[in-house]
């Protein structure tokens, strides 16, 4: 590889880290990341981890979040940073940017280097590479698994069919969703094949590019890793069987009642044409052009130069497949919209190569290439816009569910209680929701010893509750008030999420003594 | 402003008519009469504030609603009309705005007072984060009576620190007066407020200024229970000149 290609992967991971980096911290953690933090808090603090088949996906993302923490200055749960966490996606988003030297010989060099500075901006790529969440843990072996089958495919090395098995185990571990991009990457090797036999009259034979032996070490390796991390390091037997029978909860879930069922257009929506109030529009159209240009190019020409052209019809076949699949899915969630865009960009990269190849002037040239960078720039734009100002804005299209702002002034005033009651942080506390709806506060709430387990977190008010302080749903005032009336005060209301509000009772005593205290602050004047 | 010609001219024909009267009962008399001018003066006659309403952008009231000692109680019914001194003027109309964010995220200053209070989306200025403020210049000092503010009346949401002063320093360092101030626990840092926190909605909020004097409004706010970000749809000033 030359140094030329190295030194433009490098820039371009630099300017990835630059837009990824920079205030981890000031998105409040979403529901997702809340429930993910502490299950790693679990697996941290008191090595345990089982796996839950109804719940939270596979456990890669707390294991590679181990040496994250570990090597930080968070010396507890207690004070332990939404940053440290949120390191973790950063670097598998930085290192699938990184991995793309695994398919420079498949794109071509110049291709290489598009689609790595496209996924470097994407608004998408950089939002939810600061997310705590599984999904650039998923991309990144899907792509190390497309790329190691490639290569097996090329040369028949053992080494390739086990580091391809490998990534296949480990996107097991990570999601159950996993088994789309396998059933797509399958449809799209079919697809190619016939493709090539009808354009080109290629018969289809698969038997020269696949050794038994080779196929049989992968998979047994990938059922190795994948066992490994659900059997939670070979101390829970039942683990890999939960790993398949999770199957089932979700094709529920997928098909049944649940506030993430969206008709088919919403990531088209979300990824191409997004304009929900006042503001930018937010669109990645530009990879999406770029991709058809590639995937057209790849179907109709004889011929790439510097590319492979059937790991570019392949990956267009994949991508398509993929697409489809999470388009037909009625339970939608944005950032899964990653896996299929990761392989738009790729696609991207060699439509735009072609494009500015296509024009015979050198002006001609020059103005594709310029409109090209242009639009590169424009999606850097709105990843700075998505993360800065617009982080738990709706009118950006992958804020989805997210807990606003209004819930830390709420957390603030907790703390600030704490701090002048005599019990300190183990003042008696609870929250009651309806449906249990009051994530993510058991993050920002963690330091409070009488919210540790179950018996403080309410769905409904019981005839025993007692508390110094209580968080609740607007909706059960009433038993609330006929339950604490006499002893509390609701003393705010704060937003969870937009259009979700709790309450915040305090014992009026309590509550007498903080203000007291308070004013010793100068009054406004009047 | 015609009653109070009306009793200054009375008041100088009263002095000429009594000019003959012995000292102290014209001294008294004098005092008596002042007195009444500006017992008149103060109550003013009032009549209902002229004011016109956007849209509804929603229907309803807020189903959570709190009944507190910080938040009030969102009423399903029409705000009673409020009586303002009459000859009252939306002083604010079209007066230059500044603010405390220099980058506004969406609209410009332009539209806190450009009479356009409609719950659309290019209707309202959106500052960033954080305690953020907006300041009206009145061009010259006036009585004020009553302040109007539309933040974001497009969906149900409780703003936060809600401080409104009137100053006749731009800086609002001296002589400043607190109209309305809801900061509860004084995170923004400009007092402990009193006043309550409320719901918008398309009849706006309506601040009894009571006649305090001032050319310059500055409004503060720090977010809402539905985002961190700060909108100002419209502002209204309904004041006098100042005597």
């Amino acid at each position: 590889m030359t140094r030329g290609f190295w030194l433009g992967l490098l820039v371009v991971a630099a300017v990835a880290v630059a837009l990824r980096w920079p205030q981890l911290s000031l998105r409040p953690m979403h529901t997702d990341e809340a429930v993910h933090a502490i299950k790693f808090a679990d697996l941290w603090q008191n090595g345990a981890y089982r796996y839950d088949p109804n719940e939270y996906h596979g456990p890669t993302l707390y294991y590679a979040t181990l040496p994250v923490v570990a090597l930080s200055s968070d010396p507890n749960f207690d004070h332990l940073r939404e940053s440290t966490l949120r390191f973790v996606p950063l670097l598998f988003g930085v290192g699938l940017i990184l991995l793309l030297f695994a398919v420079r010989d498949a794109l071509g060099p110049a291709a290489t280097l598009v689609a790595a500075g496209l996924t470097a901006v994407s608004p998408a790529f950089v939002f939810y590479s600061r997310y705590y969440i599984h999904e650039l843990i998923l991309v990144l072996f899907s792509m190390l698994f497309l790329a190691s089958a490639w290569h097996y495919a090329e040369k028949r090395s053992v080494g390739w069919a086990l580091l391809a098995g490998a990534s296949l185990g480990v996107m097991h571990a990570t999601k159950e969703t996993s088994v789309i991009a396998v059933a797509a990457a399958v449809g799209g090797l079919g697809l190619t094949l016939l493709w090539n036999r009808w354009r080109e009259g290629i018969p289809i034979a698969l038997k020269p590019k696949l050794n038994l032996k080779h196929l049989l070490a992968a998979v047994a390796l990938a059922l190795l890793v994948s066992g490994a991390f659900f059997s939670s390091f070979f101390t829970n037997a039942r683990g890999p069987l939960d790993s398949l029978l999770a199957y089932f909860p979700w094709l529920h879930r997928a098909g049944g009642h649940s506030p993430h069922l969206h008709p088919w257009p919403f990531y088209f929506e979300r990824l191409f044409w997004f304009h929900h109030g006042p503001g930018p529009v937010w669109s990645e159209a530009l990879i999406l052009i770029l991709a058809l240009i590639g995937f057209g190019a790849a179907l109709f020409r004889k011929a790439l130069p510097g590319a492979n052209l059937n790991f570019i019809r392949f990956l267009g076949f994949y991508t398509l497949a993929l697409t489809a699949a999470y388009s037909v899915i009625s339970y939608k969630t944005p950032w899964c919209a990653l896996g299929f865009l990761h392989g738009m960009i790729l696609l991207a990269g060699v439509g735009a190569v072609i494009l500015v190849r296509a024009g015979k002037p050198v002006a001609v040239r020059l103005t594709a290439a310029a409109l090209v960078l242009l639009g590169t720039g424009h999606l850097a734009w709105q990843a700075h816009l998505g993360n800065s100002i617009f982080y738990e804005d709706r009118r950006n299209p992958y804020v989805y569910a997210q807990t606003v702002s209004d819930i830390l002034e709420l957390v603030n005033n907790v703390e600030a209680i704490a701090k002048v009651h005599p019990q300190g942080y183990q003042l008696p506390l609870a929250v009651v929701a309806v449906g249990n709806d009051y994530w993510p506060l058991p993050w920002y709430l963690r330091r409070f010893l009488s919210l540790r387990g179950p018996d403080h977190w309410y769905s409904e008010v019981k005839p025993d509750l007692a508390a110094d302080i209580v968080i609740a749903s607007p909706k059960l005032r009433p038993a609330l008030a006929e339950r604490l009336g006499q002893t509390h005060q609701v003393v705010g209301l704060f937003g969870l999420r937009p259009s979700y509000n709790l309450h915040f009772w305090v014992r009026s005593d309590l509550w007498r003594d903080f203000m007291e205290r308070s004013q010793a602050r100068p009054e406004a004047p009047k | 402003m015609h009653c109070r010609l009306t009793d200054m001219k009375q008041n100088k024909v009263n002095m000429i008519t009594f000019g003959t009267l012995p000292r102290t009962a014209l001294t008294l008399l004098l005092g008596l009469t002042m007195a009444t001018v500006t017992l008149r003066a103060a109550q003013k006659e009032k009549a209902p504030l002229p004011l016109k309403l956007p849209m509804p952008a929603f229907i309803g009231t807020p189903t959570d609603i709190p009944i507190d000692e910080h938040v009030e109680k969102p009423s399903e019914d029409p705000r009673p009309p409020f009586l303002a001194p009459k000859g009252v003027q939306n002083v604010a109309l079209k007066k230059k705005v500044t603010s405390s964010d220099k980058s506004p995220i969406t609209g410009g200053v332009e539209l806190v007072t450009d009479g356009d209070k409609e719950a659309r989306d290019d209707s309202f200025l959106e500052l960033h984060r954080k305690t953020q403020w907006v300041q009206i210049d009145l061009e010259k000092e006036y009585e004020i009576y009553v302040l109007l503010v539309w933040h974001a009346h497009n969906t149900p949401q409780l703003y936060h620190d809600i401080i409104v002063q009137v100053s006749n320093d731009p800086d609002f360092l001296n002589d400043v007066k607190t109209v309305y101030n809801n900061d509860w626990d004084n995170s923004s840092g400009l007092g402990v407020g009193k006043d309550k926190e409320y719901f918008e909605n398309y009849e706006g909020r309506l601040m009894d200024a009571k006649g305090v004097k001032g050319r310059y409004v500055r409004l503060y706010s720090k977010g809402s229970t539905y985002s961190a970000l700060n909108r100002y749809t419209e502002v209204e000033v309904w004041a006098l000149p100042a005597s």
